[in-house]
Parts: C-alpha cells; structure tokens; sequence
C-alpha cells in the first residue's frame, strides 16, 4: 500500500507540471486554433530564463520562476506577431500548413540556438527548497512538493482567470467563433496575442518549476513537449480543464506503470508506451477525448 | 635566349608549382560524434575541442607529410542514421582519408558498416559496445574499452568488495545493454543476486523505478549505471533525494559522465560518494604529453579534460602516427600503418592486434587504463578524489561512507 502510494504521489506530482504545460497548449489550440509545436522550447526557455534570473539577479528561485514566466510571456507575444500573425491578415493561403511549418521550425530553431548561447552542459538553478519531505511512509523532495503546488495555484488562477474575468471571457468567446466575437467589440487578433502569450508563459512556468528537479540542457523540451500534446488530446482538443485532468492522470498512470508492469527491466522504458495506451483507451471510449468539443477551424 | 632554353624554364617552374601545390593541399580527415541532441551534446562537444587542439599543435608543427592537416567535423546526433550518412559525406563528398570519433555506439556501428564497405579506416574514440570490433572488420580500429575490458574487472570488482545484491541501470542501446550484459555474466558467476533496469536516455523521472528497486526484494547495497552521458545526473539526484543512494547502505557506481564539473552543479552534494569508472590514467601517472594536454585544454576552454577528451585527442594522435608511420595519406596505407602503430598518446601506448579470440579484441586497444574513483568532498575534481581500484593505482581501500 506505501509503495502505490508513493507512487501515486509522485506521479500526481509530476502530472502536475504536465498539466501546467499542457494548459498553455490547450489555450493557444483553443483560441488560435494552432497546435504549438514549439511549445517544448518554451519550456526550456522558460528553465533557463529562471536559471539566469536567479543567478544573474540574485532573487529567490520562485521568484526566477515568476521572472520567467514574464518573460516567456513577452517572448511568446513577440513570437506571435511576428511569426504567426501573417495567418490573419491573407498573406498565408494555407494556414494550417503554415501553422505547423513555423511552429515546428521554431522549435528546431529555438533548441539549436540555446545549444549555442546557454552551452552543451547541464545546468541546475538551486533547489526551492533543500531537503525531503518525510511522513510516515511518504517520502517528497520539498522541490517536488513545492513545484506542484505553485502549478495547482497556477491552475486555479488560470481557471479563476478565464472564468471570472472580462479578458478570460472574451478569450473563451474567441475561441467559440471569432466573427460572433468581433461582433461584439472583442478583437480576435488581440485576443490572439494574449492567447499565445499566456500559453508561452504557462510552459515557461512549468520549465522553471522543473529545472530545480531535474535540470537544464537544449533539448529538455522534447519529451514534455510530447507528453503535452498527449494530454490535450487525452484531455479533449481546446479543454483547459481537461488538459488538467489529462495532465494528472497521465502521470499518475505512468508511474503506477512503471511500479506494477510484470517486467521489473523494461517497465520504465515503456513509461511513453503507458501513455499512449491510456490514450488509445479514452480515445476509444470518448473519441473526443475526456472534456472534449465540437471546433471550427481557423476563420 | 633560345626557345628551347625559355621552354625548359617554363616547363620547370610549371613542374615547380604543381610540386608546391601538392604539398600545400591538406591531407582532410573526417570527424564523428554527437554535437546536438538527441546525442550525448557535451561529451561531443568536449571531443571537438580536444580534437580541434590536436590539429592546431599538428599544423603549428609543420603538417603531416610536409602538408597541412583538415579535419571535417559531422554532428551525427547521436542517431545512427545520421552516423551513416554523415560517413558517406565524409567519404564521397569531402573523400577524407580516414574517419574517426564517436560517442555512441549504436552510431559507430553504423559508420563502420559504411567505412567497411567503402574501405575507408575507421578509427572509434569512445565506443564501448563488443560488436563494434568484434565484426572483425579490417577498417575498424577502437581506442576506446570493449564492454568485456572494463564491465567485466568491474563487475568483478564488486563482487571482491563484497556487494550481494546489485541493481544494474542500464540505457536501452548497443553498449548499455551490452555492457549490462557483461556485468550480468559476471555477477552469475560470482553468485552475486542482480537486478537490471533499463532505462530510456530520453527519460527525466526515474523515481518510479528507483521507488520500485528499493521496495521490491532485497535493497541493492550498490547501485552500477551503465548510462553514458549526463542522463546519470538524474538517476543520482532521484535517488539521493529518496534517501536510496548513495550512502553508507547503497553505492552508486557510474561511468564517465560524471567526471564533468557539472556534476555538482546539477546533483549537489548527492554527488559526494559516488564512484565513477574513469577511462583514464590517473594524474599521478600522467606522461608528460598528459600533462601538457591538460594544461592546454584547461587553458583554451576554461575546464579540465576528462577521460573522453584524452581519448578523442589521442584518436587524432593515432591516426596521425598511422599516416606518418605509412608515409602516405591513402586510404589502404593508413590501414596498414594503424595495424603497425605503436603510438604513445597522453593515455597509453596504442597499439592494434589482429587478434580473433575473443572476437571483441580484433584491433582494440587492449592497455586501456582506467580507475574508479569516489568523490569524497564536494566541488572535488576527479583529479583529486581518491582512487579505489585497481590495487596498483589505489589510493584507499576503504569506501564512504563506511558501513
């Protein structure tokens, strides 16, 4: 019983972040309709933006956290109207190509540069907080405890945010259909920007949150990238809360996977296999995945 | 002047010319290794530069052959797709005279099956699965240990030490399994209970797994990674952070990843008590060409060398020895002089038998030094750890913390 809830634990812990990561995909998919995947490199720029802000400014690590999640906002903003904004103005025939073009490119671009300006070799911003939580059986880094939880405050403000304000209601509204939005005095290509940038600064949130608890290097997007687009789809394709939902289950689903599978050797390198059986699963039972909708494409 | 005599210079200062251009064109040597991910980036990286050194001191002295030396870097990723192309670009585009390097040896079998076919000398930096040289290829040459040279007095090693239950993590390629394999035989032999994980280099949580090695049966008191690269760093922070290892009850052995400075930076204290193999003579047995490469390397790019940096620059140094030794930079000499060498590098005398039994040994260089270390302080270089195996080398016989 210890064993499956440590493991549960950790995996609740881990799908936290995932979470986090994937709300940011699930927004700009929802709003923009553009599935980002450059999304993993914003992580990472994220983790490095907190690793520099820590030690070039001497703030507190979750402070670099909210530093990068601010300046991975910016950087998303900027990415947005220079890279993809050409798809509302007519200059792109064929948006979704184009969508996929870029943002793949980006990708590429973005983890062959960091590999340039930040170096070839691992780096780690220091710990949240040094030390192990230890109750009865239950055994968390502080790092760990204390990542998942800013990603649950994260998440609720996200959630408080498009629920209970102005701004949040109007992304929802564009997301729904952009013309009956623009009708009512919302701009869809503001509402496109700020769409694009909270998600960029919601991956850069939880690259920062990670870095203390694995570490930095270029290509440490790659796999949560992955994972991301695992959950918005296990979640329901635009579903912030199903990308939650979808985030915390498929962590807690791998780890309890990797304790339980018969074959003790392989069973942590089938942890990606795990995941896309449970998403073979959902999908088989609700082809929309678990909070999934109706979309419109691009307008 | 008469015609004659005027065609006669002319046709002498043409000669002249043609001779003087000759001798300037470079003799163009291909390198292989992972620069970009998903590859081991910074073991490639310290390659490179240990690579670009020695070509700078070759050139500085003159050249090889009176010509001067170009060596074509290829970042193959780590992927062996991308080794196999990158060696027929080397071949067919840039037609270098051999090619050498790599840290990967799922890729290095991929090159040398395109080197083989080619005819093309191959020469392998730090390349650890069996297979490679056990294909007994006549292009194939390797610097760096077979898993049977170094997994096998290891593995060894622990048992003399008394470990009973050993957990093996071991990365899903060619020389994680393989060496994984090495160790496994050996454990049998000695009756020493083992357990193996296999893990994914792409993998960043490896908790579930270490939840599992210290909950399922009996505790390993020594935990042996037969992971390259900085993948380790993970695997020792997660289970220092559990309270798994290392400690007074588990060890944790890895391999050369860990002699990298960031190893405290990412790992932290957890680093202390590791024992690392380290592919390498220790720095009390340093020649002096040891001694001036790592004063060099230190000095241009502001860190130590490891073990991989010493192989990838004695790799040039081989190849090197074999073009003077053959007096010629075409492809069938320097096979030829590789088989004849006996080149005094900065780790050893290299030296590359046609022995077939084992088949592993088949142009391997089989003096590979190596030690195994464990840090004892914090920030400490592996340079100034202590040193516990071999005997000859040792510098204490007892491992922290102390059971």
């Amino acid at each position: 019983m210890t064993y499956f809830m440590l493991l549960t634990v950790n995996g609740l812990v881990i799908g936290l972040i995932y979470a986090l990561m994937a709300a940011g995909l699930t927004l700009v998919f929802s709003v923009l309709k553009v599935v980002n995947f450059g999304h993993g490199s914003f992580y990472m720029l994220g983790g490095y933006a907190a690793y520099y802000a820590i030690g070039l400014l001497g703030v507190p690590p979750l402070v670099g956290v909210f530093i990068a999640m601010v300046a991975l906002f910016l950087f998303g903003v900027a990415i947005e109207w220079l890279a993809l904004q050409p798809m509302y103005t007519g200059k792109v025939e064929r948006k979704d190509e184009y969508a996929i073009i870029v943002t793949f490119g980006l990708t590429i671009l973005l983890t062959n540069l960091a590999l340039v300006v930040f170096g070839p070799f691992s780096k780690s911003p220091p710990a949240f907080l040094q030390g192990t939580f230890i109750a009865g059986p239950l055994i968390l880094p502080y790092d760990r405890l204390i990542a998942a939880a800013v990603a649950v405050v994260l998440l609720v403000a996200l959630a408080w945010f498009l629920a209970r304000t102005s701004l949040g209601q109007a992304l929802d509204a564009v997301s729904q259909s952009r013309e009956s939005a623009a009708v009512i005095g919302i701009n869809p290509k503001r509402m496109y920007t700020v769409a694009f940038g909270l998600g960029s600064a919601l991956a850069g949130g939880a690259g920062a949150l990670i870095a203390p608890i694995f570490a930095l290097s270029p290509n440490m997007g790659e796999l949560p990238g992955v994972q991301a687009f695992i959950i918005i789809v296990l979640g329901g394709m635009g579903s912030v809360s199903g990308s939650i939902i979808g985030g915390i289950l498929l962590g807690v689903v791998q780890g309890l996977g990797v304790g339980f599978l018969p074959d003790p050797n392989r069973a942590l390198a089938y942890t990606q296999a795990f995941g896309a059986l449970l998403l073979i699963f959902v999908l088989l039972v609700r082809p929309t995945g678990l909070f999934g909708r109706a979309h419109t494409r691009l307008e | 002047m008469k015609p004659i005599a005027i065609a006669v210079m002319i046709a002498a200062a043409t000669c002249l010319l043609t001779v003087n251009a000759l001798a300037a064109e470079p003799i163009v040597l291909g390198w292989v290794g992972p620069l970009s991910p998903p590859g081991n980036f910074s073991g490639g990286q310290e390659m490179q530069w240990a690579v670009q050194l020695g070509v700078d001191e070759i050139n500085k002295a003159g050249g090889l052959l009176g010509r001067p030396l170009k060596v074509v870097y290829e970042d193959t990723k780590g992927q062996p797709a991308e080794g196999s192309a990158a060696a027929v670009r080397l071949i067919t585009r840039d037609k270098v005279a051999a090619i050498f390097g790599e840290f990967h040896s799922s890729v290095a079998l991929a090159e040398a099956d395109v080197a083989h076919k080619q005819g093309v000398p191959w020469v392998g930096t730090d390349v650890w699965a069996d297979k490679l040289t056990a294909l007994q290829y006549p292009e194939v040459f390797r610097l760096a240990p077979a898993n049977s040279l170094v997994y096998v007095k290891v593995a060894a090693w622990m048992a003399e030490q008394g470990f009973k239950h050993v957990a093996i993590i071991a990365e899903n390629t060619d020389f994680g399994q393989d060496g994984a394999r090495v160790v496994s035989n050996i454990l049998k032999e000695k009756h020493v209970d083992q357990k193996l994980v296999t893990i994914d280099l792409n993998q960043q949580d490896f908790t579930p797994a270490l939840l599992r090695l210290m909950s399922e049966g009996a505790k390993p008191d020594i935990i042996q990674m037969v992971v390259a690269g900085q993948a380790q760093y993970q695997i020792v922070k997660q289970a220092c952070q559990l309270g798994f290892a290392p400690n007074a009850k588990t060890k944790m052995l890895g391999s050369t990843g860990l002699l990298q400075k960031e190893v405290w930076e990412v790992d932290g204290d957890c680093a202390k008590h590791l024992l690392v193999v380290n592919i390498a003579t220790p720095k009390s047995q340093w020649n002096n060409k040891a001694k001036a490469f790592a004063a060099a390397f230190q000095k241009k790019y502001n860190r130590a060398p490891t073990g991989v940096a010493m192989e990838a620059y004695d790799t040039l140094g081989v190849v090197a020895a074999a073009i003077r030794k053959a007096g010629s930079a075409e492809r069938k000499d320097i096979i030829k002089g590789l088989s004849q060498i006996s080149y005094v590098g900065v780790n050893g005398t290299y030296s590359f038998p046609a022995t077939t039994d084992p088949a592993w040994a088949y142009h391997q260089f089989i003096d590979v030094p190596f030690h195994i270390i464990q840090y004892t302080a914090s920030n400490q270089a592996p340079s100034d750890a202590p040193i516990v195996y071999p005997k000859k080398w040792a510098t204490t016989d007892k491992l922290l913390p102390a059971n």
